[in-house]
């Protein structure tokens, strides 16, 4: 995997971001908006549902499925808080539009735990105190629950990469990559504390 | 220190389930039937009048229910300007982001489609950015009177502190320093954005918004509506951080309730991030001009400041440049100018008047300890606070452990060096600074009742911010009423079900409103002792609004000692944070485990103001150039190091438990700890925040 952190990639292409930070939509006609019929499995179940072509992932999810655990903190892909799996990938669901996730998977922050069991990131998120305020909460576990699926043993180094898309402004990065490697079993009292 | 029961051992949060399974319930995720979707306009100018402003076609688009506007609504927002009188909607309008129009309509995008469709007519007025140019003869005047911000008492004049006298504390010196630092606006970039939902029942309004407290919120609000305290109710059971700027009533909470009334009908208002990185707040940008006498021995004799810090257009927050009062020294004078600007509103982030005030202060002393070729250790060690300005005895001080005990867990003497000795493109090197935060007694309430079943009920007027506030008043309410925490039960965030809150804001819910609970639950454990436990429905319950007595002849303070390691790669100005450790006294720790987060959380985001964060402008056009969460470079996961929390327990004689302030404090010395380690590894200084690459790598050509 790329070892290019997003602040890297950031520094070399602020001038871009700069131009491209305002959001530009089509000037819409009058008369309703283009509707799509999609067909998306959401933590296991299947959603037959007509959607605006405009709307995004995140968009649906929320106002249309109640799945309100996937927070939008920008709505423009930079803080993560809104990442759910998309076909077991962990995507910016505010920068996908509802329209490309016809026929696929997605699994959201609603679907870890399962019989009223928590995942074991959920517990060891709440035994370490990963969230604080929580609103990016939803989104570490996802992008850890990403992780976790193609790598179950990271190390600390491995978790920071793979989820340097979730920003936390309560800052609370050691608690939160002190949570995944104890669900993932891997976490060293040499990776807990270096003092 | 005693060891208590429940008080001091590390505690999950007792929300902490919701807050992990997606259950936690934020105001954004709220909706009630018939809601309409607001959305704001604002201005693309720096300064600008609006010549015209038609709103014709957006008001004829299907599915507008209404739209605000200058010229249809002059409520007044109190808490937007302490000065002068701020609109919701301001015409001339004074910085890019000032709002212009707010739209209702049947969902998001049609009133987006609105907006777009509203014309305004601008003409362009001269703006300025900087503060000590906004008081330059010729400068525009953004408000009547001029561009100095008046004091409280209305007079024209810098907010001045002095003890001593300076002139007699320079002639008592054998060198004085001076040296200039300055430090930017940068946003508090909570990660929950701004939304509200404002329902009207008849004349009864109930708000649903994230706020940092429903209290004042409340009063506020009924206010600025004209309505009876009784007809407003505020709630907030979730949100997402705020870090100073959710404090109080804000703007779109009274544009929902306004729009909300003329569509008869709910409105949820909703802020986009680049909203709210404008058109909030976040800290003010400061020039400072040091000035320090000192003995050949080290003796502090002088300390002046003379500071410049940006407002924004309105008078939000205090624009204090603080910190001098952890040391001490006999003649200080303290001068600071809060100047209108045309630039993005200042007021409070975390630890609010400090962090960027110590960053030029602890600079300037870890010069002078280098030109004394003193270890900066020692020479604060030496010149620390004894007394509160000199004068008042703390309640308990444990500043020297902080800075002794942090700097042998860090290895200090090891690590340390003269500074810029070494060789090779990667310089390592470490840096110290200290802080201090007011923790005063305070106004707080409680009400606590229990049942047949012997489950108490918590009644507290807090929001849970991120600090776990429920959590911390749930422990207190455990401890004081000798009780399991399973048996209490935390009411919150609702100013219908919760008495008044001081608000997470100041550092002080702990103590203040903690003491309200341990004071609630001494009564009510009388009541059982005389009357036992209720039978049935029946509750015995125990009310009390704590106003506890000033402290007088005294300060209750926290303090506080960072110790941060950097590697400088000299090639590319890339600085990386290898080591950190935080020393707090806080009095005793009611949660270990939350504090710990607070700390961490509180150093992280001291090291992106450190080393990333600023709102940029373009001088030629006025405009904000890096609202967002990338073009502030907000710190992620790759840039945080590990952080280590030292406690320092002092025995506190007041307060809940002997708890002193934490939030706030923890960001105070982090921003000067991480320069003063580049210093150190590089035997050069910058002296403007943030210490971003290209100036690392100005100062080493």
């Amino acid at each position: 995997m790329s070892k290019i952190s997003r602040r890297r990639f950031v520094e070399g292409t602020s001038a871009g971001l700069v131009a491209t930070t305002v959001p530009l939509r089509g000037q819409t006609k009058a008369g309703a908006p283009a509707k799509s019929a999609i067909k998306v499995t959401v933590n296991g179940t299947v959603h037959r549902i007509e959607v605006e072509d405009r709307w995004t992932l995140a968009e649906v999810l929320r106002d249309h499925l109640g799945l309100t655990g996937s927070k939008i903190g920008c709505d423009r892909g930079e803080c993560g808080a809104c990442t759910v799996l998309l076909d077991g990938k962990n995507v910016y669901s505010c920068s996908q539009l509802a329209v490309w996730a016809d026929g696929r998977t997605v699994e959201t922050v609603e679907g870890l735990a399962h019989n009223g069991k928590l995942d074991p990131l959920q517990e060891a998120f709440i035994e370490h105190d990963g969230p604080q305020c929580g609103f990016c909460t939803s989104g570490q576990l996802m992008s850890a629950k990403a992780l976790l699926n193609h790598n179950p043993h990271p190390t600390a180094d491995e978790v920071r990469h793979a989820m340097t898309g979730n920003i936390c402004r309560c800052g609370n990065y050691n608690h939160y990559v002190e949570s995944v490697l104890a669900a993932a079993g891997t976490l060293s009292a040499d990776a807990r504390r270096k003092a | 220190m005693n060891s208590l029961k429940t008080l001091g051992h590390p505690t999950s949060r007792i929300d902490a389930m919701k807050r992990v399974t997606g259950t936690a319930t934020y105001t954004g995720d709220l909706r009630v039937p018939g809601m309409l979707y607001a959305r704001v306009l604002r201005s693309p100018h720096a300064h600008a009048r609006i010549k015209r402003i038609d709103v014709s076609r957006a008001q004829a688009l299907p599915g507008v229910k209404a739209i605000l506007t200058h010229e249809n609504c002059d409520v007044i927002w109190g808490s937007g300007d302490m000065r002068n009188k701020r609109y919701l909607f301001n015409n001339p309008v004074r910085f890019a982001g000032d709002a212009v129009a707010a739209v209702a309509a049947t969902d998001r995008h049609t009133a987006e489609e609105a907006m777009r469709l509203i014309e305004v007519e601008y003409e362009k007025l001269p703006f300025v950015l900087d503060p000590e140019d906004a008081l330059k003869p010729g400068a525009v005047e953004i408000q009547a009177g001029g561009n100095l911000s008046p004091t409280a008492r209305g007079q024209r004049e810098p907010e001045t502190y002095r003890r001593g006298n300076i002139e007699t504390g320079f002639a008592a010196a054998d060198r004085v320093f001076e040296d200039h630092y300055s430090s930017p606006h940068i946003n508090n970039a909570q990660l929950e954005p701004r939304v509200a939902i404002a329902q009207w029942n008849g004349d009864q309004l109930t708000v649903f918004t994230p706020t940092q407290g429903i209290s004042n919120c409340h009063t506020e609000m009924a206010r600025d509506l004209k309505l009876a305290p009784e007809k407003v109710r505020v709630i907030c059971h979730y949100m997402g951080g705020g870090f100073g700027n959710k404090n109080q009533n804000h703007d779109f909470e009274l544009m929902a309730a306004v729009l909300a009334k003329n569509a008869g009908a709910p409105v949820k208002i909703e802020f986009t991030r680049k909203e709210d990185f404008l058109s909030v707040h976040g800290r003010w940008p400061t020039k400072q001009y040091y000035k320090i006498g000192v003995r050949n021995d080290g003796t502090l004799t002088a300390i002046q400041l003379r500071g410049y810090s940006g407002m924004g257009p309105y008078r939000k927050g205090t624009g204090g440049i603080a910190g001098i009062e952890i040391y001490q020294c006999p003649h200080v004078e303290r001068q600071v100018y809060p100047v209108y600007t045309n630039k993005a509103v200042s007021a409070n982030l975390r630890g609010p008047d400090y962090p960027q005030g110590v960053f030029g202060l602890e600079s300037l002393m870890d010069d002078i300890a280098t030109a004394l070729k003193m270890d900066p250790l020692e020479f604060r060690l030496k010149n620390m606070t004894r007394k509160f300005q000199d004068q008042l005895e703390y309640t308990s001080i444990g500043l020297e452990d902080c800075l002794r005990k942090g700097a042998e867990a860090f290895e200090w003497k090891k690590r340390w060096h003269a500074p810029g000795e070494g060789s090779g493109p990667m310089r390592r090197g470490v840096g110290v600074a200290m802080g201090s935060f007011g923790s005063n007694l305070g106004r707080s309430s409680a009400v606590i009742d229990v049942d047949a079943q012997g489950m108490y009920h918590v009644h507290v007027g807090v929001t849970d911010i991120g600090t776990g506030a429920k959590t911390t008043m749930a422990l207190i309410a455990a401890e004081a009423l000798e009780a399991p925490l399973e048996k209490i039960d935390v009411i919150w965030g609702d100013t219908g079900r919760c008495p008044y809150s001081v608000g997470e804001s100041g550092s002080r819910t702990t103590t203040q409103t903690g003491w309200a609970v341990v004071q609630a639950a001494q009564d009510l454990k009388r009541q059982i002792a005389e009357k036992g436990l209720p039978k049935g429905s029946d509750l015995l319950t125990a009310t009390v609004n704590a106003n506890p007595d000033p402290l007088r002849g005294q300060a209750r303070v926290s303090f506080v000692a960072h110790f941060a390691e950097v590697e400088v790669d000299t090639e590319t100005g890339h600085v990386k944070v290898t080591k950190y450790v935080a020393a707090h006294d806080s009095g005793r720790v009611v949660n270990p485990l939350t504090a710990e987060s607070q700390v961490k959380g509180g150093a992280t985001m001291g090291i992106g103001m450190a080393l990333h964060e600023e709102l940029l402008y373009d001088r030629a056009s006025g405009l904000p150039l890096t609202a967002g969460y990338y073009g502030a470079r907000i710190m992620t996961h790759l840039d945080t190091p590990e952080v280590d929390v030292l406690w320092i327990q002092t025995e506190e004689p007041y307060g809940p438990f002997g708890a002193k302030t934490l939030g706030e404090p923890t960001i105070i010395p982090s921003p000067a700890a991480v320069a003063n380690a580049i210093f150190n590894a590089i035997g050069k200084r910058v002296k403007d925040l943030p210490i971003s690459r290209d100036k690392l790598l100005g100062v080493l050509a």
